[in-house]
C-alpha cells in the first residue's frame, strides 16, 4: 500500500530526477566523518526552530510577564523544563559545531577559489547565529539576562559618532525595558530566523554549484568520486542521531538556568556572558578607558574584515596545510588566543560568589525585625536568643519557615514572637539563615 | 550486483531508522508540552471569607469572596459574593448567589423568611429548597469548612436552567 502510493505520487511530481539531483551529487575523495559539522549545525538549526516555536506558546514578550512565562514553562507544564532545556544546549551545541564547521573548512583550505562566496556567506551565518544568542539571552528576563544584555549594549555604545544612537536603536528608547523586550523577541523570533534560512538556502545554493572541495591532496580527491548518497547521508544521520542524544541527556539532567527576575535597581549583580562570548568578555577587561574602543570596535571590525577576506589572501591556490605555514600559524595562534581568554575568564568566574540576591533580601528584614536585639551572628547582636551564626548548618528550610511562624509549635516555652511577614519576605528570610554556615565564610 | 542493491538499502534503513527515532523521541515531550496543559482542570482553590463569627443562626447573609483566579502565570483576585448563615447545630451553609432557573442574582426577604429570587420569581427555603416559580433545583450549596474562627469556601459556578447541578 506504501509502495504504491509513494510510486504514485512519485509518478505525478516526476521525483526521480530530483531525487538524482538531490542525493547523487559527487564528492571527490569520497564520504567521510570530518564532512558532518555542516550538516549537524543545520540539523541543530531545525531543532532550535522546532523548539523555539514551541516555547513561543507560552512565552509572554513583556517586562511584566515574561519572567513568569518562562518559569512557568520551567516548573509547571509537562516536559516545559526540557524543551527549554533543548532550545538552551542546542544554541550551545550550534555554536560548538560552527566553531569545527570553520576549522575544518579553513584547514582543508576549502574556502579557496572558486568558494570564497561560501565562504563569505558563511561569515555572515556566524553573525547571524552570534545574534540569534545576543537577542536570546534576554527573553528570560532574569537579573542574567537584564545586566548581561545592559552590557552588551553598552559596549555598542562604545562606537564612535554613532554609538549613542546605536544604543538607542538597540534599546528601542532610552532605557533597557518594555521596548527592548518586543524588539529582542521579534528580530530573535521573526527576523533572524528568515535571514538565517536564506543564508542556509544561499550556502547550499553555493554548494552544489561549486561542488564540494574534497580531500586537500589532488591524487587523493582524484581517485575515488562517491555519490552523497548513502554513505555521506548515512555518516551525517549518525552525527546526527548522536548529537540528539547528547542533548537529550543534557536537557533532562541539566536545567537551563533561569536567576531572579530582573531588577533594574539592584545594581549589585555581576553579569556573565554566555560561554561563547566570554573568551572577548574576558579580553575587553585589558582595555579601559580611552582605550575600550580598541577592544570593543576596533579589533572586532578588523577580525570580520580579516574573515572575510581570508579568501583572497595568501597563495591563492594552495590546499595543502603544510605548504601554507603563515595560515597555519596565524589559525592557531588564534585558537591559543582564544581558549587561553575563555580559561582565564572561566577561572575568574569560577571564583566569584555568587551571591543571592534573596539572601541580601533576608538581611535587610534581619535588620528591619530588629533580630540582633535578641540574637547575634558572628559576634554582632545580644545574647538573650540563640547565637545564629551556623544556623544554616542547624536547621533545614521547613524547621526554620515553620518556626518563624509560630515558634513556640517548635520549640516551647520560647518567648521568641512569631513573625508576620509575606511569603516571599519569608522566603527571602530563610535563604539568609540557611546561608549561615561554617564554610561560607 | 546484487550485493551492492542490499548495502544501498541498508544504509537507507540506517537512516530512515534513525530520522525515525529523532521524530519519534521529539514527538512525545513536544505533544505533552502542548496537549496536557489544556486539558488539565483548573483546580479552585480555597478562599478565605472572613470571621465565621459574623454569621447568624438562620439568618443568611451576602458576604464578598475575594479569590484569586490563575489563567497560565497570570494571577488575578476577583470579588464574588456568596450567601452564607449558621445552623443551630452550628454547621456553616453556603450558597452560590446565582439563581438555578436564569442566573439573576436572589436576595433573603428577612420578613418572609425566604429566598425570593425577583427576575421569575422563584423562592427557596432556608435549605435551599424549592418553595414556588420556575427555579428546577434547589440553591447550590458550596464547599465550606472553618479554620480556627475563618471561614474558608470554595467558590463554583453551576449551569443555570437545568435540574441537575452541573459544574461550569
Ligand atoms: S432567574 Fe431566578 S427566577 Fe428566573
Amino acid at each position: 500500500m506504501m509502495k504504491r502510493i509513494s510510486a504514485w505520487i512519485s509518478k505525478r511530481l516526476n521525483l526521480p530526477p530530483v531525487l538524482h539531483h538531490l542525493l547523487d551529487e559527487k564528492i571527490p575523495g569520497g564520504a567521510s566523518w570530518i564532512y558532518i559539522f555542516g550538516s549537524v549545525t543545520l540539523f541543530l538549526f531545525l531543532l532550535q526552530a522546532l523548539t523555539g516555536m514551541f516555547l513561543a506558546i507560552y512565552y509572554a514578550p513583556t517586562p511584566d510577564h515574561a519572567y513568569e512565562s518562562v518559569r512557568f514553562i520551567q516548573e509547571e507544564i509537562p516536559f516545559g523544563s526540557f524543551i527549554r532545556g533543548l532550545h538552551h544546549w542546542g544554541a550551545s551545541a550550534m555554536m560548538v559545531m560552527i566553531g569545527l564547521h570553520i576549522l575544518q573548512v579553513f584547514l582543508y583550505g576549502a574556502f579557496k577559489a572558486p568558494r570564497e562566496m561560501m565562504w563569505m556567506v558563511g561569515g555572515f551565518l556566524l553573525i547571524l547565529t552570534l545574534s540569534f544568542g545576543f537577542t536570546g539571552y534576554l527573553l528570560p528576563w532574569d537579573q542574567k539576562a537584564y545586566w548581561a544584555t545592559q552590557v552588551g549594549i553598552n559596549l555598542v555604545g562604545t562606537v564612535p559618532w554613532i554609538g549613542g544612537a546605536l544604543t538607542r536603536i538597540l534599546r528601542g528608547g532610552g532605557d533597557l525595558g518594555a521596548l527592548t523586550l518586543s524588539r529582542f523577541f521579534a528580530v530573535h523570533t521573526l527576523f533572524l530566523p528568515w535571514l538565517v534560512v536564506m543564508m542556509i538556502a544561499l550556502h547550499l545554493f553555493i554548494l552544489r554549484r561549486v561542488g564540494a572541495a574534497g580531500p586537500w591532496d589532488k591524487k587523493k580527491a582524484e581517485a575515488v568520486s562517491e555519490p552523497f548518497y548513502p554513505r555521506q547521508v548515512f555518516m551525517d544521520a549518525v552525527a546526527m542521531g548522536v548529537m540528539f542524544i547528547v542533548l537529550v541527556v543534557l536537557a533532562a539532567n541539566v536545567p537551563a538556568h533561569l536567576a531572579d527576575r530582573a531588577d533594574p535597581t539592584d545594581t549589585t549583580f555581576r553579569p556573565v556572558p554566555e560561554w561563547y562570548y566570554l573568551f572577548y568578555y574576558q579580553f575587553l577587561k585589558y582595555f579601559e578607558g580611552r582605550f575600550e574602543i580598541v577592544a570593543t570596535f576596533v579589533i572586532p571590525l578588523l577580525f570580520f574584515g580579516i574573515f572575510f577576506a581570508i579568501p583572497f589572501l595568501g597563495r591563492r591556490w594552495e590546499r595543502i596545510p603544510v605548504k601554507r605555514p603563515m595560515a597555519m600559524i596565524l589559525g592557531g595562534l588564534f585558537l591559543v588566543f582564544v581558549f587561553t581568554m575563555l580559561g582565564l575568564a572561566v577561572k575568574e568566574t569560577a571564583s566569584i560568589v555568587v551571591a543571592d540576591p534573596a539572601i541580601a533580601r533576608g538581611k535587610a528584614i534581619y535588620a528591619k525585625l530588629a533580630c540582633a536585639g535578641c540574637h547575634r551572628i558572628q559576634g554582632e547582636g545580644a545574647q538573650v536568643g540563640p547565637d545564629l551564626s551556623y544556623e544554616g548548618d542547624k536547621r533545614d528550610k521547613t524547621w526554620l519557615e515553620a518556626h518563624f511562624k509560630d515558634p513556640q509549635s517548635l520549640s516551647p516555652g520560647s518567648f521568641m514572637p512569631s513573625v508576620r511577614l509575606s511569603e516571599a519576605e519569608l522566603e527571602s528570610l530563610t535563604r539568609y539563615m540557611l546561608s549561615l554556615k561554617k564554610e561560607a565564610r | 550486483m546484487p550485493e551492492e542493491v542490499t548495502r544501498r538499502s541498508f544504509f537507507g534503513k540506517a537512516i530512515a531508522a534513525i530520522a525515525g527515532s529523532i521524530a519519534l523521541i521529539l514527538s512525545v515531550p513536544i505533544l505533552g508540552y502542548t496537549i496536557l496543559p489544556a486539558l488539565r482542570k483548573r483546580e479552585e482553590p480555597w478562599s478565605e471569607v472572613g470571621p465565621v463569627t459574623q454569621l447568624e443562626m438562620n439568618q443568611p447573609k451576602e458576604l464578598e469572596v475575594v479569590r484569586s483566579v490563575s489563567s497560565g502565570w497570570m494571577k488575578a483576585a476577583s470579588v464574588r459574593s456568596i450567601w452564607a448563615f449558621r445552623k443551630p447545630e452550628g454547621e456553616v451553609v453556603v450558597y452560590s448567589p446565582i439563581c438555578t432557573h436564569l442566573g439573576c442574582g436572589y436576595h433573603w426577604d428577612d420578613q418572609k423568611k425566604k429566598f425570593l429570587c425577583p427576575c421569575h420569581n422563584s423562592s427557596f427555603d432556608l435549605n435551599g429548597q424549592v418553595l414556588g416559580g420556575p427555579a428546577p433545583r434547589p440553591l447550590d450549596a458550596l464547599p465550606a469548612k472553618v479554620e480556627g474562627d475563618r471561614l474558608y469556601v470554595v467558590y463554583k459556578e453551576f449551569k443555570s436552567g437545568i435540574s441537575r447541578k452541573e459544574e461550569i
